[in-house]
């Protein structure tokens, strides 16, 4: 009876999601020209994974991640620790902070491009230094970091925020009565049952950015010095319409960021997204 | 004179990419073609009761287009054309005749291509050869545009619209226009210095616009990217490509190219130059009413700047990259011999192709220029019968961010020259193959 009544939703999750993946998937296998279409099998993954500017764009990615979710983290559970305390206006704090989260991307990211550019833009101005912001490739990294680590730490902070309002002031008390200081209730109370919650963040923030485009895309097209997995897939898509070689890149960009979800998962957070599924049961 | 396709084609380029991404991934995802209510960007002009076939052409410079369409219409009633308008910029206007063509919709009968993807449409299949129709064409439309119409000596578009580049100066500045690039540096970077602003100003940030300001030192140093044949890169031979890097890597080290020349497109250009920050300025003929003040313009310049053809390393002749557009008939419509009309009328026929003039969208068709009496349009047409066609070549597109990717940096002085210049020439070698 049950399979019966789930049996719409179930096939409505394989048309919309699992059709496309696998279509994808079949169509990786060929090398598609226009009109002309040969199967090739796993060539494409070999070229792929043989291609310098593929590893380039994975160098990319993982330097994009790994510096932008560690700030956001590290920033947003500041913001969140600060929101936690009850101050006057504590409300609107809250909706302030959002903003630059609520803007699209690719605005945000037009934004950012025109700060960092020698002509509209002030940032040299500001900071007094001659920095090639945009065309030198180390500088342009450091670029999009800042732009999406102010546009994702308010996330984070909500996330974690969330988080503390569920810590119930009890813990704090009895800390307090033991002789705990400030330094040590945030590592002994704070941290370990904020766990969940970290888990989730960095879960959504880590697969969020192994799939960035707008912000790379904006400030170097597709350009080699700032491209990352989903730029590069892009390009084969669009300006060099290799239909089969984009679908392998999408497929390996789709595994990796697969399995990092799960070894995020598996590795830190199963007890933890099985206690929130316990506690919701009750 | 109107704002040019270039222009816009730039100016809104990356905000509208991360969209057309999304939307491209759900269309492919669902195979709906274009047309449908899933393309927020196409649109039908509505032109024809009976449309018997359709033109898919830019959305920029609208109004020109349909008014080529509606002559059309008046002149062939019972064989309407309908226009489909596409996104005004390139990458997105390629990508919806791509998904009308690989998805077997079949919607367009006639493709408004960019001057760069003859070579990518043939080689696809996309296209229907128009070599039988070379006849009509030649000593009727311009060299260069039949050039960029054709893929290995066949032609498969005609040549409707066009583009050249001017050199802006400064005649409060300059005396008489430069004809070697060195008498450009020279005479720039001596202005520059008394008047306290920027010797030159163009297109330099990583982008086709770098492209083509790269390919014009290279092509006025006698350079030639491939054989008569097609069949090899010749981008080595000789010591032009060395001759046109030298120079720009030199000018970036000595201050001739203004600050931010790195990441400027051609509005960037525009606006500096027409603030009087700027001693000589390489862009397309739009600028040229924005820069008089017109139409409630500021400008510093007005009536202090004129505009000569671009120098070369020579001092002989002139050259420029061509933009504009060739029409082609795709090979999926079901009404070709129509279309194959269309595309030739639109080619050949005195009174379309001053429709374009008469909105100042750079004619093909060489009669357009003879009884111009505006000198500047006069030049334009020196200019471009002078100009030469970026090679329309398969693999074009991936030879050109190659180029970007290399020979930026090298400009920049972050990649060593040697090495980029034997990167283009091997991605040179690349963009005529076909699997």
């Amino acid at each position: 009876m049950g399979r019966i009544f789930l049996a719409p939703s179930l096939t409505f999750m394989a048309l919309i999601a699992l059709f496309p993946v696998f279509y994808a998937i079949g169509m990786s296998l060929y090398n598609i020209r226009g009109f002309h279409r040969d199967f090739v099998g796993v060539d494409n993954y070999v070229d792929a994974l043989t291609d310098p500017s593929f590893w380039n764009a994975a160098k990319n990615t993982l330097i994009f991640t790994v510096a932008s979710v560690s700030l956001e983290f590290v920033i947003g559970m500041a913001f969140a620790l600060i929101m936690h305390q009850a101050f006057v206006g504590r409300g609107l704090t809250r909706a302030v902070i959002l903003v630059p989260w609520v803007i699209p991307t690719a605005v945000a990211a037009q934004v950012w491009r025109y700060m960092f550019d020698h002509n509209p833009g002030f940032v040299n101005a500001v900071l007094g230094t001659e920095i090639n912001w945009l065309r030198d490739p180390a500088w342009a990294m450091v670029g999009i970091i800042s732009a999406d680590v102010w546009k994702t730490a308010p996330f984070v902070a909500l996330l974690l925020l969330a988080g503390l309002q569920t810590i119930p002031r009890d813990y704090y008390e009895a800390a307090k009565m033991d002789g705990a200081g400030v330094v040590q209730r945030f590592w002994s109370v704070t941290l370990p049952l904020l766990r969940p919650a970290i888990v989730v963040a960095l879960l959504f923030r880590t697969v969020d950015a192994l799939r960035m485009f707008d912000f790379a895309y904006v400030f170097a097209g597709y350009s080699n010095s700032l491209a990352t997995l989903s730029v590069y897939a892009q390009r084969f898509l669009v300006a060099e319409p290799q239909l089969g070689y984009a679908n392998a890149l999408s497929t390996v960009t789709f595994v990796i960021v697969m399995l990092v979800g799960l070894a995020f998962i598996s590795r830190m957070g199963r007890q933890m997204v099985g206690d929130v599924g316990r506690k919701e049961k009750r | 004179m109107s704002v040019l396709p270039w222009h816009r084609r730039h100016a809104g380029r990356a905000s509208g990419a991360a969209l057309a991404a999304l939307a491209l991934t759900l269309m492919t995802a669902c195979g709906e073609p274009p047309g449908e209510e899933s393309d927020a960007e196409g649109e039908s002009a509505g032109l024809a009761d009976d449309p018997q076939f359709v033109w898919a052409v830019t959305g920029a410079d609208r109004q020109i287009h349909e008014d080529v369409a509606r002559l059309w219409n008046e002149n062939n009633p019972e064989q309407q054309v309908e226009v489909f308008f596409l996104a005004p910029t390139a990458d997105e206007q390629r990508q919806a005749m791509f998904q009308d063509l690989q998805s077997q919709a079949g919607e367009f009968d006639v493709l408004g291509l960019d001057v760069i993807w003859t070579g990518e449409f043939a080689d696809f299949g996309y296209i229907e050869s128009l070599e039988d129709m070379r006849g009509e064409i030649e000593g009727v439309s311009l060299p260069g545009a039949i050039d960029s119409a054709q893929w290995q000596q066949e032609l498969y578009a005609l040549p409707y619209s066009s583009n050249g580049a001017f050199l802006y100066y400064r005649t409060d500045l300059i005396d008489e226009p430069p004809t070697t690039w060195d008498e450009l540096y020279e005479t720039g970077m001596e202005a520059a210095e008394e008047e306290g602003i920027a010797p030159f100003v163009g297109q330099g940030d990583q982008y086709e616009g770098f492209v083509v300001t790269y390919l014009e030192m290279f092509w006025s140093a006698g350079g030639e990217l491939f054989d008569d044949a097609q069949e090899n890169s010749t981008f080595l031979e000789g010591d032009a490509a060395q001759t046109a890097l030298d120079f720009m890597v030199e000018g970036q080290e000595n201050g001739f190219f203004a600050e931010g020349f790195d990441s400027m497109v051609e509005d960037d250009a525009r606006a500096l130059f027409q603030s009087g920050e700027a001693v000589y300025m390489r862009n397309w003929p739009y600028a040229i009413p924005l820069l008089e003040g017109e139409e409630g313009e500021e400008s510093e310049v007005a009536g202090n700047f004129d505009v000569a053809p671009l120098p070369t390393f020579t001092g002989e002749g002139t050259t420029s990259a061509l933009g504009g557009l060739n029409n082609a008939v795709s090979s999926l419509s079901e009404n070709k011999d129509l279309a194959r009309e269309f595309v030739l009328w639109a080619a050949t026929d005195a009174e379309a192709q001053d429709i374009l003039a008469g909105h100042s969208l750079p004619p093909t068709m060489l009669s357009a220029y003879d009884d111009a009496d505006d000198p500047n349009f006069e030049m334009l047409g020196e200019i471009l019968a002078e100009a030469d066609a970026r090679p329309p070549v398969p693999g074009y597109n991936s030879l050109s961010l190659v180029i970007q990717d290399n020979l930026h940096p090298a400009f920049l002085g972050q990649q060593d020259p040697e090495s980029a210049l034997e990167a283009v020439d091997n991605a040179a070698n690349d963009a005529l193959e076909q699997d």
